[in-house]
């Protein structure tokens, strides 16, 4: 091909760039393996995991009794014993159940026993509102864990950082999180072919922008770009920044975007209080990006209440795009948060 | 590694200092403690200690012009790197230690610009302003009082403090030209200001015959030791600086609650240089002979004129003369350079009708307008020195 | 499942005994003497104030910490309790690294990082103990699956108490390890109480062992306190696990001499059932049985018995000497790199 010709890259789902991350990872090193609930035959809950056991086999791809806590300790052994174990939790919200083994132990070995093991596991999580699951199958939970020392939490808004972001999880030689975001398993977009990494810790600014920031992670990242085109229209300029990781969380970034847009909005689906918002806002108060800013700090989370089950109720009970809207122009226009 | 040597700050209000001689030259070794260059502040000439060890470089001019506190005027390389981290000092904070002692002062700089604002801060407290706001408007050197915030409660935004920037600048009309001050014309506002608002003026005229004064002089010029002509300002130096001898609470500053009386009178002779005041000083004037008096005053207004006037040169003024007569002015009012208590204004000499000895006769008259400060100064010691200094003037049989 | 009653154990004493051959008889009481002299060391270390928190002192369980591990080879692994400084020793730990960490100096095995609960000695298979109860249960199925996986032929014995078994964790590991048949041994130290939860009030069956068919592997109950009998069980649940034919069940009942901590009154027991079970101090008996038996004279067991006191002496000077670990370094380690 002419070298002045470049090849359109494929487009895959969220979901298929998840598998293909998993296929090429299990491919080049023995030592990683898939178990969860439904993750063989059925493919997955979600359809991850697809056709992946036929692929592997069932001892590489393995259903699972209905056993988190016991689960969550078996990826902790297999991880601390030279394996590379990826255990997927059907439903982010049964992380209740699996809490003592990924808090007491995964996330503390490492400290505890003086850096002599190491716990190179990773959870995959799929999470978040709208699809009418209703209370216990809808939560946004990963603030919990970004507040544990010893656990690294990502969120990918894209097919190309959900495959990009799990292999770097699964080369992370620490427990690592991994929030999926059920709303955005059937989104596509570009992924490369090739084995890649995006890497923990760094954010992206999806768009840029002079006049306020929107700080943003998973499914708020594409409803923030949303409403940043028609923000422009009536003549504001956001600028949209994916967080990627919730732990650690790349403030650097966001500061140096407060510094230009001197506003700031922060986007999030876990409820507003004590979420990851209340982090950031604190973070660049107490930074030197605070002599930048020229308005509050806003943030937009999800309702003080259980999920509601009612589409019209959950929808409302979430940041939506119109959402951000009114509050990018209420901080950039009245200066309000 | 280099170490800054920054104008220090040495009294509470300084805001710039200028620096009046260097005592090393670019290129010199130096020690930590040795004295670096002379600064002249309002009050006294100081000497400036080096802040470390090593070759001295990047030495800032001796030009006469204010520089603000916190500025780096030379740079120290400092050979080991050991002793360097020990000075603790890096280039963005300054030199955090050393006392200062009664003459001499260690390069110290503001730790910050916030701290080096904090009258500002405690001034502003009580007006709601972005972090923005208060940033730029203090860079701007904008008094938050002054803007009008158009946000939320009246806060003040950064675009309301830009706001404000474009329309201080802005003239009323495209006609006009905007000036903006150099250091020398904001030196002469803000002291000028502080004179008018802090020394309660008054002012008292006597109307001088210069006959004899003019006599002396066209005698003296006629056995001429000097080449330069003599001049009634050199004159007034002479005879005022005596005066001051037997008044000497006119020639005293207000220093806190008390009179700071000075020891000799140095003589300020408010002069132009292209179109600004400059008030070079003859020093100890009442040791000196006429003579000496009016060499020094021709030198001084020869250095003026080339611009080679040493910063030394234009401070010290105890007692302040302005003579506006060339230029035909009558009489007039001066303010009072501060430190000085008092001012003489001197107007033209012109022939004027006045009665003598029961008859109506022309004499050369000249009206002499003191200024003075009520704080240390009262009307009868002004009183007295005003008659004094007629008689001299009136009396001047010789110039010596 | 097996019971052994008192008679049926002299006649078995006998020939389990006969099957153990001079050097692991005189390694096994040196171990016990070790780890008794460890626990009163470390009891009066901390009576001196000299360690900080608490401590779960094993006196009196010595022959199931010791019968448990002995038929293991260094590259078996052992998951331990919060009451693991028996197991510790038994699988061959240094006791100055372990009292160094009891004194949170910078020399012990976590370098003071983790205590007496968390002690592990990871080149030396001992993957840690555990300061949550049943929490390494679910790491020992990870354990378990790791070494299929990498097929190895080795060995996890997981220990826990008679109080776990009631935990969650108990059922869902015994389950999962039981349907992927993991070469895991579950040794039960079922020493009558949780902490003052006296078991009999506490678990719906009379034994922890009659759990085991209820996960389709088999179970024994042995008296804890004969280090022969307990050293048998432990042998063939080892040699079926690396046969490959999956877990068992052993439960060794066995009493603790001391409260469950430094803080226990023992308001729950009698001093005469403590006195009872004194009597049946482990130790004693074994020594008492190789005299009976000619195996060894008085004074080679008062030899071994003085062995193990200058090794725990040593010990003791190492820790008071070792230097603490640096305030600067507090989060170093909570990562691996």
């Amino acid at each position: 091909m002419p070298s002045d010709v470049v090849p359109a890259m494929r487009e895959l789902s969220y979901a298929e760039a998840i598998r293909e991350a998993l296929g090429q990872a299990m491919e080049r090193d023995d030592r990683v393996f898939l178990f969860g609930e439904d993750v063989g035959i059925y493919g997955g809950a979600f359809g991850v995991s697809g056709d992946l056991v036929h692929r592997f086999g069932s001892e590489r791809v393995i259903d699972t009794p209905i056993s988190e806590l016991g689960l969550a300790g078996a990826a902790v052994g297999a991880a601390l014993t030279g394996m590379r174990p990826v255990l997927e939790i059907q439903f982010s919200d049964f992380m209740t159940l699996a809490m003592e083994q990924i808090v007491n132990q995964a996330a503390k070995i490492h400290y505890m026993f003086g850096g002599k093991a190491s716990v190179p596991m990773v959870v995959r999580l799929p999470g978040g509102s709208g699809t009418g699951a209703a209370a216990q199958h809808s939560q946004s939970l990963e603030a919990w864990f970004a507040h544990v020392p010893g656990l690294k939490v990502v969120q990918p808004s894209t097919p190309h950082d959900a495959k990009g972001l799990l292999l770097a999880a699964i080369d992370d030689p620490n427990p690592v999180l991994v929030f999926e975001h059920k709303l955005l398993y059937k989104s596509r977009g570009p992924v490369p072919a090739d084995d890649y990494r995006v890497p923990i810790g760094i954010a992206a600014v999806r768009r840029e922008g002079r006049d306020i920031t929107i700080v943003a992670a998973s499914v708020m990242v594409v409803r923030a770009q949303a409403a940043a085109e028609r923000l422009a229209v009536e003549g504001i300029d956001a600028e949209v920044i994916d967080l990627r990781s919730l732990r650690p969380i790349d403030f650097a970034t966001i500061r140096a975007s407060v510094r230009k847009t001197h506003r700031l909005l922060v986007v999030y689906e876990g409820v507003r209080t004590m979420g990851i918002g209340a982090e950031i806002a604190a973070d660049i108060a107490g930074s030197d990006a605070f002599d930048f800013l020229d308005a509050p700090i806003a943030r937009l989370g999800a309702a003080e209440s259980p999920v509601p089950y009612n589409p019209v109720l959950e929808k409302a009970s979430v940041p939506q795009e119109d959402d951000i809207v009114r509050a990018a122009r209420r901080l950039v226009r009245e200066g309000e948060a | 590694m280099a170490v800054e040597v920054v104008l220090p700050k040495v009294d509470m209000d300084m805001e710039t200092g200028v620096i009046a001689a260097w005592r090393v030259a670019e290129g010199d070794v130096v020690r930590q403690g040795d004295v670096l260059f002379e600064m002249e502040t309002d009050k006294a000439l100081m000497d400036v200690e080096a802040p470390g060890s090593g070759r001295i470089r990047g030495l800032a001019p001796v030009d006469g012009e204010p520089i603000a506190v916190g500025t780096p005027v030379a740079w120290i390389d400092v050979a080991d790197e050991g002793d360097a981290v020990a000075e603790s000092v890096s280039a963005s904070s300054g030199v955090p230690e050393v006392a200062p002692a009664a003459r001499s002062v260690a390069a110290i700089a503001p730790a910050s610009p916030i701290a080096a604002d904090a009258d500002e801060r405690t001034q502003a407290v009580g007006i709601r302003a972005t972090p923005l706001a208060r940033a730029t408007a203090r860079e701007s050197g904008i008094a938050l009082e002054a803007v009008a915030g158009s946000g939320p409660r009246g806060r003040i935004g950064a675009a309301d403090v830009a706001q404000h920037h474009a329309r201080a600048a802005s003239q009323p009309s495209p006609a006009d030209r905007l000036v903006p001050f150099d250091p020398v014309r904001r030196t002469i506002a803000q002291r000028l200001a502080q004179s008018v608002r802090e020394a309660p003026h008054f002012f008292m005229t006597a109307h001088v015959d210069m006959g004899a004064l003019v006599a002396a002089l066209d005698a003296h010029r006629a056995a001429a030791a000097t080449t330069t002509r003599a001049s009634v300002t050199a004159a007034l130096v002479y005879l005022v600086s005596r005066t001051l001898v037997d008044h000497p609470m006119l020639n005293a500053s207000v220093d806190g609650d008390a009179a700071r009386l000075h020891r000799h009178a140095h003589i300020g002779i408010a002069m132009d240089r292209d179109g600004d005041l400059v008030v070079p000083v003859i020093r100890r004037a009442a040791s000196r002979t006429f003579d000496d008096t009016v060499r020094e005053l021709g030198r001084l207004r020869e250095a003026i004129a080339s611009h080679a006037l040493a910063p030394s040169e234009l401070r010290g003024a105890t007692f302040t003369i302005s003579n506006l007569g060339m230029y035909g002015v009558d009489a007039f009012t001066a303010i009072i350079n501060p430190p000085e208590s008092a001012i003489l204004a001197v107007g033209r000499i012109v022939d004027t009708p006045v009665g003598r000895d029961g008859r109506v006769v022309l004499r050369p008259m000249a009206t002499l307008t003191l200024s003075a400060d009520h704080r240390i100064i009262d009307g009868t010691a002004a009183a007295r020195f005003m008659a004094d200094l007629r008689r001299a003037i009136e009396d001047a049989r010789a110039l010596a | 499942m097996e019971t052994t009653t008192r008679a049926q154990g002299q006649a078995r004493e006998r020939a389990e005994l006969a099957a153990l051959d001079d050097a692991t008889l005189r390694e096994a009481l040196l171990r016990m003497h070790l780890i008794r002299k460890f626990e009163e060391a470390a009891e009066a270390s901390y009576m001196r104030g000299l360690v900080h928190g608490t401590m779960h002192l094993s006196i009196g369980q010595e022959a199931s910490a010791v019968g448990a591990v002995l038929p293991l080879e260094p590259h078996d692994y052992i998951l331990s309790t919060h009451r693991g400084h028996g197991h510790c020793i038994a699988k061959g730990a240094d006791p100055s690294r372990m009292l160094a960490e009891f004194f949170g100096k910078e020399t012990g095995y976590c370098h003071g990082r983790g205590g007496s609960m968390h002690i592990a000695d990871v080149e030396g298979g001992n993957l840690g103990a555990n300061g949550i109860v049943a929490g390494g249960l679910p790491i020992a199925v990870g354990v378990g699956m790791s070494i299929r996986m990498q097929k190895l032929a080795r060995v996890c014995v997981v220990f826990f108490g008679d109080g776990a078994s009631n935990e969650g964790a108990f059922h869902e590991s015994l389950n999962l390890a039981s349907i992927w048949r993991l070469p895991i041994v579950f040794l039960c130290e079922n020493n009558k109480y949780g902490m003052s939860m006296d078991i009999a009030k506490a678990m719906a069956v009379p034994n922890v062992a009659d759990r085991a068919s209820a996960y389709a592997m088999p179970g024994a109950t042995i008296d804890g306190n004969d280090l022969p009998a307990v050293v048998d069980a432990s042998k063939r649940a080892v040699a079926r696990a690396r046969r490959g034919d999956g877990p068992s069940l052993v439960e060794c009942k066995t009493y603790r001499l001391r409260g469950h901590s430094k803080s226990d009154r023992n308001l729950y027991r009698t001093k005469e059932e403590i006195e009872t079970w004194r009597a049946a101090d482990p130790i004693a008996r074994l020594a008492r049985e190789l005299e009976a038996s000619g195996r060894f004279d008085a004074s080679t067991l008062a030899a071994i018995e003085e062995a193990a006191t200058r090794r725990i002496d040593e010990a003791l000077a190492f820790a008071r000497t070792s230097p603490e670990p640096d305030p600067a370094q507090v989060t170093r380690d909570v990562y691996a790199q």
